[in-house]
Order: C-alpha cells, then sequence, then structure tokens
C-alpha cells in the first residue's frame, strides 16, 4: 500500500523546501550553468561525510517555467542507471528554485586534458574511451542521445572512474523520423558535420562524431577541430577530412544549408599526419568514427570491438587509473591578474636589465 | 520499458477499492484539518464529501480533454492522454478543496507538452485560455513545482497508443483472417479516450488497455478476435486474468458519464466557500505569501552567494598562495 504522506498545504509545502534543503549545508561554488549556479555542499543527512554538488535552477528569471532541458535531463537520468552516467540522487523544489542534487566529482575530462603536469599516457586514454563508449552504447540502446558530449561534461570521480553528465540536451528519439530535432545541438568543436548543415532529421550517430573528436583530442592533446564560428568549424572539418563527394557523403546534398555556402576544393590531410604520435589501431579506429555519412560511423557498440581495445597497452586497470586531485578545479582555474596596474610598474624589473 | 517504470512501481493499483481508500482518507484529512471547530453536522454541510470531490474532479477531467481537443496548434494524442494521467494522480493524495481542480488541469496539460516535446512557450500556451492571461500564467507557473513535486517527479508516461501499433501490425503479420485491421484505427480512438476518462490507467498495464480497446473495436466492426487472443497472443493458463482485465476495462470504459451541470454548479459554489484561502490566488494571504518568498529570495541569493564566494575566495589563496598579481609599493 502506499504511505500516505504527502503535504497538503502551501505553507507546509513551503517548511518542506527549507526542510529539504536544510539538508544540505553550502560549502562552495562549482560552477555556472545556463540557467543557474552549481553548488558545492555537504550531505548533513549522511552517516558518513560526502559532498554531493547542487544544480540550482533559478525559475524567477526564467519565462516559460521549467526548463524543457531540466525536465529532459530528470527524465532520462531516472530512466539510465550505470556505472558511467551520473546518478541523480534528489530533486526539490527550494523557495522559487528547483534543485537537483548530483554525487561530487572533484575533477573531469577537460581539467584531465589541461593539467600539463600528468600527461594521459596510451594506457589512460584507452580506458577512457572504452568507458565513454561503454555510457554511449547503454544510453543509445535506451534509445536515449546525448546531444552535448565533450571533454566538459564528462566528469571524472574521486576514484578515477569517468562518468557522463549533463543530459540538458539529452532527448528521447523518435520512434521513426517523422518529426524533426533541433539542429543547435552540441558545442561547435564537438558538433558533427550533418548539424553543421543544418540537419534537422539525425540519428545517434552525431554522439559518436563527439567521441571521435574527443578521442583526437586526447591523443593530441589539444582540441581537433578548434573553429570560431561554424563556418570556420565547417571549413575546418572540410580541410582536414577533405571536400565531401557524393560518395563520400550521399545524403549532403538533400541538408538545408547545403546551397548556402560552398567551400574551395580540398583533398584534406591525412589521419597519419593529423594525429601524428598515436598507434596505427588508434588511427584505424578514429577514421571509422570522424566520417561524413553518418550511416557509415561506427555506432557504439560496434566501436567497443575495435582491435584498438584489444591491443597493447590495453585499458590500464582500475588500479592504475589517475585519481584527481580533491581541488583540480581550482587548480586549473586561470590566474587573475590586476589588469590596471602600470606596464611600467609590472615590467619594472625587466627595464632594469635592459 | 513500462515493467521497470515509475508508472508500475508507484502508480499502479491492485483494485478499485485501494483508490477509493486512499481518496477517502485525503478527503479525511482535509476536512478534520480545517473542520476542527465544527460539529459533525456542520462539517458535512460545509466541506465537500468525498463523492462529490469525485463528481467534480470527473467533470474537470471531461473540460480538461475539451481544452486539449480545442487546443491551437493541434495536440497530438499522447499529449492529452498524458495530461489526463498527471490529473488522477494528483488528486488521489489531494482534495479538491485544497487546490482548484481547474488551476491544476491548466499546468498538469502545460507539463505534459513539455515532457511530451510538444513544445510550446507559456504565451502561446495562455493564448487557448479565455479570460485574464496574465492571471493564467502566473498560476500554472506557480503550481508548476508543486505539480512536479506531487508526481513524485515520475514525469514519464507510458500510454496505451505504442501497444496498439504492436498489435495491429502483430494482427497484420500472424492474423490475416481479419480483413484490413486498421478498419479498427477509429473505433480504437474512440475507445481509448473513454478510457482516459476512468480510472483504467491507474489499475492496468498499457498493454491491456490496448488489447481491450482492439478487441472493443473488433466487436464494433463484427469482426472476431477471439482465436487470435486465445490461439496466438496467450497460453491458457495467463488466459483468465487477461479475459477479466479486459472484461473490467470495457466495462468501466461504457459507465464513463457526464455529471449534470446544474449539479456541477451547486458543488462549485460549495467550493468556493471551503477551498483552502492559503492556496487561493485571489486571495490576500496567498498574495501576501508569494511577495514575501519573492523578497527573501532576492535577500538570501545576494547576502549567502556573497559569502560563499568569499569563503571559497580565501580558501584558494591559501591553496594557490597569491591569486592577484599585486602592484609592488614605490619606496
Amino acid at each position: 500500500m502506499y504511505k500516505h504522506n504527502v503535504t497538503k498545504k502551501f505553507n507546509l509545502y513551503i517548511f518542506n523546501y527549507n526542510q529539504k534543503m536544510n539538508r544540505y549545508t553550502i560549502i562552495g561554488k562549482i560552477g555556472e550553468g545556463a540557467h543557474g549556479l552549481v553548488l558545492k555542499a555537504s550531505d548533513n543527512a549522511s552517516p558518513i561525510p560526502k559532498i554531493v554538488a547542487l544544480k540550482r535552477i533559478l525559475l524567477k528569471r526564467i519565462e516559460d517555467g521549467i526548463p524543457v532541458s531540466v525536465l529532459r535531463e530528470v527524465k532520462t537520468l531516472q530512466q539510465l542507471k550505470h556505472p558511467y552516467i551520473v546518478e541523480l540522487l534528489d530533486a526539490f523544489p527550494a523557495g522559487l528554485d528547483f534543485v537537483m542534487v548530483f554525487e561530487y566529482m572533484p575533477s573531469g575530462l577537460w581539467e584531465m586534458l589541461k593539467d600539463y603536469d600528468k600527461p594521459l599516457r596510451d594506457s589512460h586514454i584507452k580506458i577512457y574511451m572504452k568507458m565513454l563508449l561503454e555510457g554511449v552504447a547503454y544510453m543509445h540502446s535506451n534509445n536515449i542521445m546525448h546531444r552535448d558530449l565533450k571533454p566538459a561534461n564528462l566528469l571524472i570521480r574521486e576514484d578515477g572512474i569517468l562518468t557522463i553528465a549533463d543530459f540538458g540536451l539529452g532527448r528521447l528519439m523518435w520512434e521513426n523520423n517523422s518529426r524533426p530535432y533541433s539542429h543547435q545541438v552540441a558545442t561547435r568543436w564537438y558538433r558533427a558535420p550533418e548539424l553543421l548543415y543544418g540537419a534537422r532529421f539525425y540519428s545517434s550517430a552525431i554522439d559518436l562524431w563527439s567521441v571521435g573528436c574527443i578521442f583526437g583530442e586526447m591523443l593530441n592533446n589539444s582540441p581537433l577541430f578548434p573553429g570560431d564560428s561554424d563556418i570556420e568549424q565547417l571549413a575546418i572539418v572540410l580541410g582536414h577530412l577533405g571536400s565531401p563527394t557524393a560518395e563520400s557523403w550521399p545524403e549532403l546534398t538533400s541538408l538545408p544549408d547545403y546551397n548556402k555556402i560552398t567551400f574551395p576544393y580540398n583533398k584534406g590531410i591525412l589521419w597519419e599526419r593529423i594525429i601524428p604520435d598515436a598507434q596505427q589501431e588508434a588511427i584505424d579506429l578514429i577514421k571509422s568514427i570522424l566520417i561524413y555519412d553518418s550511416s557509415k560511423r561506427l555506432t557504439a557498440e560496434e566501436a567497443l570491438r575495435h582491435e584498438y581495445f584489444y591491443t597493447k597497452p590495453y585499458p590500464c586497470s582500475k588500479m592504475q587509473i589517475i585519481i584527481p586531485p580533491n581541488d583540480h578545479r581550482v587548480r586549473l582555474k586561470p590566474k587573475e591578474v590586476k589588469t590596471n596596474v602600470k606596464s611600467t610598474t609590472l615590467f619594472k624589473n625587466l627595464l632594469n636589465i635592459l | 520499458m513500462f515493467p521497470l517504470s515509475s508508472q508500475k512501481k508507484y502508480w499502479s493499483f491492485n483494485d478499485e477499492n485501494d483508490i477509493a481508500v486512499l481518496r477517502e482518507e485525503t478527503n479525511a484529512e482535509f476536512i478534520s484539518k480545517h473542520g476542527a471547530s465544527m460539529t459533525e453536522e456542520k462539517r458535512e454541510k460545509h466541506f465537500l464529501s468525498v463523492g462529490e470531490e469525485r463528481v467534480l474532479q470527473r467533470f474537470y477531467e471531461s473540460q480538461l480533454k475539451e481544452f486539449c481537443k480545442r487546443f491551437n496548434p493541434p495536440m497530438p494524442k499522447p499529449t492529452i492522454a498524458t495530461a489526463l494521467h498527471y490529473f488522477k494522480r494528483f488528486y488521489l493524495r489531494n482534495s479538491v478543496m485544497d487546490y482548484h481542480p481547474k488551476e491544476i488541469l491548466v499546468t498538469c496539460v502545460y507539463l505534459a507538452c513539455k515532457v511530451e516535446e510538444f513544445n510550446v512557450s507559456i504565451s502561446q500556451f495562455v493564448a487557448n485560455i479565455m479570460g485574464d492571461r496574465e492571471k493564467a500564467s502566473d498560476i500554472i507557473l506557480n503550481n508548476e513545482l508543486l505539480l512536479m513535486q506531487q508526481l513524485n517527479y515520475n514525469l514519464t508516461i507510458h500510454n496505451p497508443f505504442r501497444p496498439v501499433e504492436g498489435l495491429l501490425i502483430d494482427i497484420k503479420t500472424r492474423y490475416p483472417a481479419i480483413e484490413n485491421p486498421e478498419k479498427l484505427r477509429p473505433y480504437i480512438d474512440e475507445f481509448l479516450e473513454k478510457v482516459f476518462l476512468t480510472d483504467s490507467v491507474l489499475l492496468y498495464a498499457p498493454s491491456q488497455i490496448a488489447l481491450a480497446a482492439t478487441l472493443h473495436a473488433a466487436s464494433s466492426v463484427n469482426a472476431n478476435l477471439d482465436n487470435y487472443v486465445t490461439d496466438i497472443l496467450f497460453s491458457r493458463d495467463h488466459l483468465t486474468a487477461i479475459v477479466e482485465a479486459v472484461r473490467k476495462i470495457r466495462s468501466m470504459a461504457k459507465c464513463v458519464e457526464f455529471p449534470p451541470r446544474d449539479l456541477v454548479k451547486n458543488l462549485e459554489k460549495k467550493l468556493d466557500k471551503c477551498r483552502n484561502q492559503d492556496n487561493n490566488p485571489d486571495s490576500d494571504i496567498y498574495k501576501q505569501r508569494m511577495q514575501e518568498m519573492l523578497d527573501e529570495e532576492d535577500l538570501l541569493d545576494n547576502e549567502k552567494y556573497a559569502k560563499i564566494v568569499q569563503n571559497q575566495a580565501d580558501h584558494d589563496e591559501k591553496v594557490l598562495g597569491v591569486t592577484n598579481v599585486l602592484s609592488p609599493t614605490d619606496t
């Protein structure tokens, strides 16, 4: 039987907000999202000290009430339970806001890539790729696409495990191709070429493109296609992969923005030169993911079976995985420099030397 | 997948009695809280009984359906079904006297639009509402979090539309005895519309409802699917339970009736007197509290976060050493 304990009155309801919020003591700020703050907090109800991340959505400033992106995130995370996908621990209203509670992650792949003191070794890249692809394969098998995979959305737990986070753009795929999706998804550097050409009917293959870009970024330790605008993004991708042909990209001519822009012919660059230091299997894998024709792109399942994962150096074991320092984010935060200091003062010593 | 869903786990009841008990508790709790100082006789006269609450709920369910059907742009069927589902769930544990059904009705539809990806903005939405649109949008946005919480954030609804498609495909491939199964469609849709006005969705799996709809449609066109069910779909041991479920769903759909207009009018008058003024957007106490919350928020935000940011800056400074490049003082 169902327990009958729901608070009924509105004033009780407000009381309940605060009670829920009292469970957490805010101890810091992690970052700012599109709809509000992400705060670091300790969970007072936990028997052992536990740190959580609170994502606070400020509804007051949002015209249409609770954003669809938040509903999508709640819905998808309720459905997805996987070791490499972030877990939604709790959700509740607080005052006029809405709070989502996640496990606290001290680091992320973005930080790992930025941390030049500890470059990623091949075996580390392999284990990250394996975890990422397993998470993606699981979510695709549940008919959910993420649509915004990038290093900043791949968090690293204190035990070094990678988890996919931020499902704000995640959505259920339609059963058939009857309704369009938005093409303004995915952060530009990781956005699939069909999206850059304005495709409204696309598939989970767009996530694989992002995975391919992340893979290249780990191998090179710098972003693969860092475009400053959508046009430049396309130019960079075409410059690397070469001009598409009817054979390499059959659907291109049917994409909405195909006629809007043409690029000069370009024969592209060999993958061996784009990623100079990688082993042959890594090149083979990225070559079969970063291709124009989305129907030919490897699926996450297929990528996991690629020989890359079964050749030396093997993916490192859970024992050898990199443990992020607890203050990883803070440490990598750009240091502030006072700009209103006169250059003569700042370079005083230098002038003396000269 | 329905078997693993929150719908099955938290929102599917064993029988009608369980639901009736829950509704009685909800009604009794409201009356005992708000009528503590009244005599038994006065309470009966002042408050809505559980039966009266049901009349209003049923009336507003049909209003909800009408609102959705007139909605511009045209609303897809699953969105309507999801909204009705939310409405039913909400009033299992909340009294009509606590939250007026006309307010919850629009909030349910608005949330269902978002969840079912039928994307309309709030202004587009309230353009479908007669009367004060600004007030309507305030009511919806103020109730949205309440509704989500009362749904326990179980937002995904499994509707019978997909199982219907599955059954039709299956009939086409495995039971050619029936000619042109597509002709069943209008009857299936008609039946499902009635089903959504009953408690069936709180009692049966979407696939069972889909089967009941398909069998009902078959009998409407004098086609016979009995052998399909007994020989192809189920083994003997499962048959009794399925047949019983289908019979029950069909009889519930048959009993759908609309409460007489004058009865509803009287009950609405009664509701205006006994409703919880704390939740009435027109009451002074409600307006005052909303304002307090808005003011408090601003204060809290600014003070609290200023302090947190300062604390963190201090901490960072300790960890990093120097955060700012300071200008050397001239000597």
